[in-house]
């Protein structure tokens, strides 16, 4: 079955690109009914920083070989604190980007039991995919400090 | 008992295609266990997007995938002009497709070249990247450049072909096609390599769809799965090609039940040769006119608010650009899908343990895992 008879309330962006946003504890569920209804290419798992609205938007992409037809489901979690459950058991490639998401953004999956170091090593500030992450204090602060000449 | 080992295979090791490294858990000659072990390379890149505006992010993303830096292009144009409502004209979808089939032959020189190399054959690793500097030639005649060419641009291409350039590219492929039988000869139909490769770094065919497998590896287990048939873009709905695959092998020996290192192989080998095809048929073909919209001014870009994401069928699978904007003058995010995120993390780690060691470098550049693509 297609995403639109599946669910009524998705929209359609264009031809080939359905949207369907939904709340954090439906998407496991959704994603899992898009995989039984052949929707069975994981594409990718992306995090938007609505930053003004103290949210960050998930957005599970999937694909389907059959119907040409490609569904962004978009959820919102807190900025802070926000947790989601791990979607690993569906398809094993959202375990990297959950991991990314958690190292880049700081978002908590809980169930995944590889979050940790992935791109970053040991890094103590904020996550940098924050859009309040300043890069270019960051690197002035820790690159262009010109180092005190002690006097003997 | 036997005593088990850690094996660091890379950051700077040539069964490696660029800075990544692989963290090996052997017991005698076995791999028990793996994993991918990134971060050598991160740019931000995803992070520099949101600061800059629409065009400047043009000459930025190109550099994510130093063998294929033009799928980039022509994603993250097609985001735009998909947000924009932007209908390129006919003359600059022809020559994207020349341009992103002359990246494909390059790219799949320097892999088929990179598999060889990975058993100890190199004189295809030498001619692959002998012969990609014919292309890179022609790059540098077109576009001025020859690595990162900032060509493809939202709203077409940034200037026309130049007038020689039938005459240029059809001597080059006039080349390559002659080529062709030596890298079948030396290495398709070579002893050693056969022995080698038949049957080696095996993908399930029943998992590859699930795992996230795309273009050439998914074409090689068996399906006939092409983003250029399933989505045409640029010009590829007007030229006549063939999407090889398994066990189509063509002139090629079917010798294993697929998804090998061989298959893997052939399938390159068989996709160069549809390349060749493609931009012959594109020049040929190619209406005259405009090249590039005529644009508002560069500057003054503001993208409707909205999602977009568009996908190019790239050398190394499925490449695909999320863009999301707000209506303003920058993207509030751009995430990029590399084919290399999924075969060179979840499906190594997943098919590696069990194998030999002297199988995991030429398994890992089969799948044709680019670093770039994972850490943008």
């Amino acid at each position: 079955m297609m995403a639109k008879e599946l669910f009524p309330d998705a929209q359609e962006i264009r031809k080939g690109r359905i949207r369907i946003e939904v709340e954090p504890e439906k998407v496991g569920e959704i994603v899992k009914k898009l995989k039984d209804n052949g929707y069975d290419h994981f594409v990718m798992l992306s995090c938007i920083d609505w930053i003004n609205d103290g949210q960050f938007e998930l957005v599970y992409h999937m694909w389907s070989y059959e119907y040409r037809e490609h569904v962004m489901i978009s959820t919102r979690i807190p900025r802070d604190g926000g947790s989601m459950v791990t979607l690993r058991d569906l398809f094993p490639q959202i375990e990297t980007y959950e991991r990314e998401i958690h190292e880049m953004f700081g978002v908590d999956f809980i169930g995944n039991p590889r979050l940790g170091e992935f791109i970053l090593e040991g890094w103590p500030h904020m996550p940098p995919m924050r859009k309040d992450f300043d890069t270019e204090k960051f690197v002035k602060d820790f690159y262009y400090k010109i180092p005190e000449v002690k006097e003997e | 008992m036997m005593k088990e080992f850690e094996l660091f295979v890379g950051p700077n090791h040539p069964g490696v295609t660029g800075n990544m490294s692989y963290h090996l858990w052997v017991e005698g000659a076995t791999i028990k266990k793996v994993e991918t072990r990134v971060g050598y390379l991160h740019r931000g890149f995803e992070k520099l997007m949101e600061k800059r505006i629409w065009m400047q992010n043009v000459p930025l993303v190109c550099r994510i995938c130093v063998p294929e830096p033009d799928v980039n292009e022509a994603a993250y144009s097609m985001a735009v002009e998909d947000l924009m409502g932007w209908e390129i004209p006919e003359r600059a979808k022809y020559i994207r497709t020349i341009i992103l089939e002359l990246a494909r032959l390059g790219a799949h020189l320097l892999t088929v070249g990179g598999i060889a190399a990975s058993f100890g054959l190199y004189t295809i690793a030498q001619w692959g990247v002998g012969d990609r500097d014919y292309i890179l030639d022609i790059f540098e005649q077109i576009t001025g450049a020859r690595v990162y060419h900032i060509y493809i641009w939202p709203g077409g291409v940034r200037w026309d072909l130049p007038k020689n350039a039938k005459e240029l590219i059809t001597k080059v492929l006039d080349y390559l096609e002659k080529r062709m039988p030596l890298y079948e000869d030396l290495l398709i139909r070579n002893k050693v390599f056969i022995r080698r490769a038949v049957g080696v770094g095996i993908v399930p065919k029943d998992k590859a769809i699930e795992w996230g497998v795309t273009g050439p590896n998914l074409r090689a287990a068996g399906y006939q799965l092409d983003f250029r048939k399933l989505e045409p873009y640029a010009a590829y709905d007007s030229v006549d090609f063939e999407v090889p695959y398994y066990p189509k092998l063509g002139e090629y020996e079917v010798l294993s039940d697929g998804s090998d290192i061989y298959t893997r192989t052939a399938i390159r080998l068989l996709e160069m040769k549809q390349s060749i095809s493609i931009i012959r048929q594109a020049l040929k073909e190619m209406p005259e006119g405009d090249v590039i919209l005529k644009h508002p001014q560069w500057f003054a870009w503001k993208v409707p608010a909205g999602y977009s994401y568009v996908r190019v069928e790239s050398s190394k699978g499925e490449y695909g650009y999320f863009v999301v904007s707000d209506g303003g003058k920058k993207p509030v995010r751009v995430h990029v899908r590399g084919p290399s995120y999924t075969h060179g993390i979840n499906v190594l780690e997943r098919i590696a343990p069990g194998m030999n060691i002297a199988d995991f470098s030429p398994t890992a550049i089969s799948l044709d895992v680019c670093p770039p693509d994972i850490e943008r």
